[in-house]
């Protein structure tokens, strides 16, 4: 299902296709030791946002992470309301707008609520008909959705242990926004033993086209 | 799947303990009594499926990271033995015979990770009986729905607490794998793949009751019950 539009939009992640891919690999044909060594390998990834945080995890850095979740959320909401606004989708695809865009507007409470005055305006964003476009729609979801996913198992370790127990219930349920929409696309939903997080630089570079200001 | 033939998915939520509890009725009669007879016969049914758990208040000195793990292995241990059972019965088709495939190999692939972090501290695997749960597709889907969404919560409870950041890392990449295993499955019973906005943890003794109900877990490696105090005695 169109593959064309999904190469180009996950584009600025074939780095983590190929690292998917590696794992994937490894998880499968290799065994524990070279799943050990992804596993290595993206906990190291992951210190990049809290990099100047002790191994503790602070308040402040709790802050900056859920922040970035909180713009992931913004965007995911954002995403679907257009999607469903453009009035194209039906079927599986359209119920999977409503439920999940729901979720997404859920999650954007629940930053906000924790992050309190410091959670800032919310930027404009611009979807085009990457959102409206049936055929680029499942897509672009899977690439928001494993991103955002990539993202927060990234982030997390560098949480203090309260706010991770918060963050988590929200991990889990993009979790399963990923595995859904690649089930719509007719992707396995689990394509790998373990999750390769990714990077908040790879992340910027996914968002980047939809955030207008 | 065809775009004019809308798909809606059940909006109730799925009952993880009532799908257990279902499974167990399913299993046919003579199983069923067959099973009660042996672990009776065993001792007490309660204290032998209980004592197959990785004792979690273990006075051994083993840090809690270790009883983490061997807990998160434990649940490996029964998904995989549960997916491997199924693909090599061959009773499933299409769609669920892939997923029992794939997400074998996930599972089988978890087991190995933590027995090799773990070492000679890995608990040992228990003996698993799946009551014929394992050769029908009905009570295939029910339990694996279970069992997914069981092995989330239980994940999302035990990772705050785990103290190392690579086997945090570890956890966390593994957490997110079993919440898409719930999806799948979900999506192929026909409920909603994302229920909630928000998933719920599930401490390590609701999920060990849950299990319990299911008298899947049969019997302990000896080796390892040795070691093991029981839980219910005085």
């Amino acid at each position: 299902m169109v593959e064309g539009a999904q190469t180009r939009i996950e584009s600025p992640g074939e780095g983590r296709e190929r690292l998917l891919a590696r794992v994937s690999r490894a998880s499968l044909f290799k065994g524990s030791v070279a799943v050990l060594g992804a596993l290595a390998g993206a906990a190291v990834g992951g210190a990049e946002l809290a990099a100047s945080a002790g191994s503790g995890g602070s308040a402040a850095t709790d802050r900056e992470i859920l922040t970035y979740g909180l713009l992931i959320e913004r965007l995911q909401a954002a995403f679907y309301a257009a999607a469903l606004a453009g009035g194209q989708l039906t079927g599986e695809a359209r119920q999977f707008a409503q439920v999940v865009g729901a979720d997404e507007q859920a999650h954007v409470s629940y930053l906000s609520a924790a992050l309190g005055s410091s959670a800032g305006a919310s930027p404009r964003f611009r979807f085009g008909d990457s959102a409206t476009d049936p055929a680029k729609f499942i897509a672009t979801a899977i690439s928001l959705e494993e991103t955002g996913l990539g993202v927060y198992n990234g982030q997390a370790i560098s949480l203090t242990p309260k706010t991770l127990a918060a963050a988590a219930r929200v991990v889990s349920v993009e979790a399963r926004h990923a595995a859904w929409a690649r089930a719509i696309a007719g992707k396995d939903p689990a394509p790998v033993a373990v999750d390769v997080p990714i990077t908040v630089a790879q992340a910027k570079q996914t968002f980047k086209p939809f955030i207008v200001a | 799947m065809p775009e004019s033939d809308p798909v809606f998915l059940k909006v109730d939520d799925f009952d993880v303990d009532g799908a257990v509890r279902e499974a167990f009725e399913r299993m046919p009669q003579h199983t069923r009594s067959g099973f009660l007879g042996r672990a009776a016969a065993a001792g007490a049914a309660a204290l032998g499926v209980v004592a197959a758990w990785p004792d979690l208040a273990s006075a051994q000195p083993q840090s809690s990271d270790t009883k983490i793990l061997n807990f998160a292995l434990t649940l490996e241990y029964l998904q995989a033995s549960f997916y491997t059972e199924a693909e090599q019965i061959g009773a499933l088709r299409g769609a669920l015979a892939h997923q029992a495939h794939v997400v074998g190999m996930h599972e089988r692939a978890h087991v190995k990770a933590f027995k090799q972090l773990l070492g000679p501290a890995a608990i040992k695997e228990p003996t698993f009986n799946f009551h014929g749960v394992t050769e029908n597709p009905d009570a295939f889907r029910s339990t694996a729905v279970a069992f997914e969404d069981l092995a989330t919560a239980a994940y999302k409870e035990q990772a705050p607490l785990i103290k190392s950041k690579s086997y945090l890392a570890g956890a966390l990449a593994i957490h997110s794998v079993e919440a898409r295993h719930a999806a799948w499955i979900r999506r192929l019973a026909g409920f909603l793949p994302a229920a909630h906005a928000f998933d719920d943890p599930l401490s390590d003794a609701k999920v060990v009751q849950i299990v319990n109900s299911t008298h899947f877990v049969t019997l302990r490696d000896p080796q390892t019950s040795m070691k093991a105090k029981p839980r219910f005695t005085g």
